[in-house]
């Protein structure tokens, strides 16, 4: 009787820690994903777009935040870009991409007419440059995703021949983000490493300044192929990492679009006669991993553990089972992001995830463990980030598996400390979360193949090996989605990283702005942004 | 007074060099890998060895550490892990905004503190020292960012007189200037206008009833000579002390105070630098700002043999 009443006590006490008395999504309720407004605007005016965190390095080889990529989605376009669907589409190629030689050779057309913020011209040339850049620069952050490439070199003014080791079908999806952006080769030549605070790409804002911790102000910039449908004079990405902060500057008028804005946020924003929300499903997933062979480090050859949830599957499926995704989401999130357990988001378009989440099933998490033969309650330490999503994530997790059978102490950690710890495999389980990409594979293949740069589980199957082999060589989209739909199937049969929700992106902004975009990868695009007249 | 100010000085090198040691050896004990937090998602073991290479921490620490100090003497603080900025820049453009936010706060506190302090101690017993003292109290008590958020929901949202965020620069546009910093600096300013209040109220009671006090009155000296010409300048003495070990605590709550209104001073410059492990911008914020600590230490002293020559002597022998 005890037992039971954990849950419904736990999940209590977090919404009354979070401040909330419903359960029903305000989101949902004023008309579910809205990802842009339509809106006549008016030419001039400055947007001050608020971020979440202070983006890294303004270099597309070197980048590695989320932040960064919607200020280069302000000042850097790519060979590809997504449209609303998910779908990509040509950017700065003039088409999407052709293959021959059986997938080994790629030739991407290039957009003739266009100019860099610097005046260079861009060309095969200057697209081959960035490329091959991008694949040999030491400390490239796009080496691994561009790691099948061989050699990317101009067949002609135009034409861009890229040679692979192995056919790579995620190519288009990885060129439609920092991979595919192209840099200026004079300010490359120029600048080289120290590019980052001279960045000169093809965008219709240009670089103008940065001020650390602050701001990065982008100007319109008048050589821009589409210049005539841009409307702001300048963007000012300004860094305020408070949410509570955003939303107070948004209310003041001082800034006048909030990025990421968290349930708590949000909700209070709905109240706001003028503030608007926009908002479209995530591409990456949240979720819960479990060591079941990190034992040399992350990105090495796993080994064996001799923990009760390395050695034994059915404990890491009872787990799997004591957890309620709907429940989760309620409590923790306000019922504003989607249960979720696969790694690929339903709304892919290239191929999409599983669409269902197997119900909580108590009974049959504690048949599972009396199966397995175990003490209980099983001790678990689970690792969370301080941030307070976590904390109560944690919270709520720990509640529900309680009553199956485990013992789940929370040990919440400062992030860098506990990615080191999750990287050196020093953990039992921990939270664990990825942004999500264009292309499935860019979901998978680090996190779940055997010594995937990110596997931090020590996962390690020949079977998955060779689904993510074939998903990556299978050109056709109905057989790619039947691929990942094994991957997934197989992932979850393995229970080491156990899928839990989809964020969805929330941005914010004053209800006198119009144009913004915000799709599937989460970025804040605002080449259509500006005031309404 | 030159043989005093020498001797200053050379304590004050010293304890800058250990300093040095400290902020060097203390960053390296933070837990978690730089390497790790400023890879960022996509952390390949190459992307990691490059960082690692690129940043000298493979090398033994006494390498690192003799490196950063070399170079720091010649001025080069080096460029940020994470955004590949100048540290120096960066540490240059904060540095007005945190200078201007700490005298703004330290006026407001000088101002309320010492004002409030004297009325307390002069008209003791009465309601007005147990307004002053219940509202020092709340000074004390209310915390930096609740007041933070309370201000800007009060002044910036529902009476928008003020802005709720972000910084111009005083030459640029001084109304601009001052429409953003009033607000930071009431909320930085509050806590050491409580302090200075209790302090000042406590010295001047006790000079108040000191003889040198008792003898202005039997000379026939005004009111007004005696508290502001005597008690107050012998209690300035206790005042001054205070607020120069405050400053420090001035810089340090400017890291709250900057992040609610969005200030880009050292203190956000810190916080964000913590938080991604970005050594290179630590090191030089954290000694830039031991350097100032020390410098204002070194000034108060001298402010001390100014006001007390007696002090002077005593350090000269």
């Amino acid at each position: 009787m005890r037992r039971t009443a954990a849950v419904p006590l736990a999940v209590g006490l977090v919404i009354g820690a979070a401040g909330c008395g419903s359960l029903t999504s305000a989101a949902t309720e004023v008309g579910g994903v809205r990802m842009t407004d339509q809106r006549p605007v008016r030419d001039g005016g400055t947007l001050t777009v608020a971020l979440k965190s202070d983006p890294d390095k303004l270099d597309p080889t070197l980048a590695q935040t989320l932040v960064g990529r919607t200020v280069f989605a302000g000042m850097c376009e790519k060979l590809y870009d997504t449209d609303r669907a998910g779908k990509v589409v040509p950017q700065l190629a003039a088409a999407l991409p052709k293959t021959s030689d059986g997938g080994r050779t790629v030739t991407v057309p290039v957009r003739r007419g266009v100019t860099f913020s610097d005046g260079t011209r861009l060309d095969a040339a200057a697209v081959a440059r960035s490329l091959e850049r991008h694949r040999t620069l030491p400390g490239s952050a796009r080496a691994t995703e561009l790691g099948p490439l061989v050699k990317a070199e101009a067949a002609g003014p135009y034409t861009v021949r890229i040679r692979l080791k192995e056919p790579y079908v995620p190519l288009t999806g990885v060129l439609a983000d920092r991979a595919g952006m192209v840099m200026s080769p004079r300010a490359l030549a120029k600048y080289g490493k120290n590019f980052t605070n001279h960045p000169s790409c093809v965008g219709p804002f240009k670089y103008v300044e940065r001020v650390a911790g602050d701001r990065i102000v982008l100007a319109k910039d008048p050589r821009y192929y589409d210049a005539d449908k841009v409307h702001l004079d300048r963007v000012v990405y300004k860094t305020i990492t408070d949410g509570s902060v955003r939303l107070a500057n948004l209310r003041s008028g001082d800034v006048q679009v909030g990025d990421q804005m968290g349930p708590v946020e949000v909700r209070s924003s709905l109240t706001e006669p003028q503030l608007q929300l926009f908002n479209s499903p995530s591409l990456g997933y949240q979720g819960l991993g479990f060591n079941i062979g990190n034992v040399h480090g992350t990105g090495e050859k796993p080994g064996k553990l001799r923990t009760v949830l390395a050695r034994e599957p059915r404990v890491r499926a009872a787990f799997a089972l004591a957890l309620d995704r709907k429940l989760i989401n309620k409590v923790v999130f306000q019922g504003m992001y989607e249960p979720a357990c696969g790694p690929v988001s339903p709304e892919s378009a290239i191929a999409p995830g599983a669409a269902g989440c197997p119900e909580r099933d108590l009974p049959r998490a504690k048949k599972l463990l009396k199966e397995a033969g175990v003490k209980l309650p099983v001790p678990i330490e689970l690792k969370v980030s301080t941030s307070p999503e976590d904390s109560r994530l944690g919270q709520v997790i720990q509640a529900m598996a309680r009553e199956a059978g485990f013992d789940v102490r929370l040990r919440p950690m400062e992030y860098a400390t506990l990615l080191e710890e999750t990287d050196a495999g020093q953990f039992d389980a921990y939270v664990s979360g990825w942004s999500g990409r264009l292309d499935p594979d860019g979901n998978i293949a680090s996190f779940v193949g055997t010594a995937g740069a990110m596997n931090t589980y020590g996962i390690s199957d020949p079977v998955i090996d060779r689904l993510i082999a074939e998903g990556r060589t299978t050109a056709d989209r109905a057989g790619r989605a039947r691929v990942y739909t094994q991957l997934a199937d197989r992932i979850r049969d393995q229970h080491a990283l156990i899928y839990l929700y989809r964020q969805k992106n929330y941005v914010v902004a004053r209800k006198d702005v119009a144009g913004v975009r915000v799709y599937g990868d989460g970025l804040v695009r605002v080449k259509d942004a500006g005031f309404a007249r | 007074m030159s043989r005093y100010l020498l001797t200053r000085l050379r304590q004050s090198v010293i304890t800058l060099f250990l300093v040095s040691v400290v902020v060097f050896a203390g960053i390296r004990a933070l837990p978690g890998d730089p390497a790790l937090a400023l890879a960022g998602e996509e952390r390949s073991p190459e992307a990691l060895a490059a960082i690692r290479e690129a940043y000298g921490l493979n090398d033994n620490i006494v390498v690192q550490y003799g490196r950063f100090v070399g170079h720091a003497l010649t001025g080069d603080l080096g460029t940020s892990a994470r955004t590949g900025l100048p540290v120096l820049d960066s540490i240059l453009s904060a540095l007005p905004v945190t200078l201007e936010l700490a005298a703004l706060s330290l006026l407001l506190a000088v101002v309320l503190g010492i004002g409030t302090g004297v009325l307390a101690a002069v008209r003791r017993g009465r309601a007005t020292e147990w307004l002053a003292n219940a509202v020092a109290l709340l000074g004390l008590s209310v915390p930096t960012f609740w007041l933070g958020i309370v201000l800007v929901l009060a002044f910036a949202i529902a009476v928008p007189v003020f802005a709720a965020s972000g910084y111009v620069p005083f030459g640029t546009d001084p109304v601009d200037n001052m429409r953003r910093m009033v607000l930071p600096a009431v909320v930085l300013g509050s806590g050491l206008a409580a302090v200075v209040m209790r302090q000042t109220r406590g010295a001047m009671l006790d000079s108040l009833s000191a003889d040198y006090v008792r003898t202005a009155r039997a000379k026939g000296l005004s009111r007004r000579q005696i508290i502001g010409g005597h008690a107050l300048r012998n209690s300035l003495v206790t005042v001054v002390t205070v607020l120069g070990l405050q400053l420090g605590h001035l810089i340090s709550g400017a890291v709250v105070t900057e992040q609610i209104f969005v200030l880009p001073g050292f203190g956000k410059l810190t916080i964000d630098a913590v938080f991604t492990r970005d050594y290179t911008m630590l090191q030089g914020v954290v000694l830039c700002t031991s350097a100032a600590y020390i410098l204002v230490n070194l000034a108060v002293d001298v402010l001390y043999s100014v006001i007390d020559p007696r002090i002077r002597l005593g350090g000269a022998r």
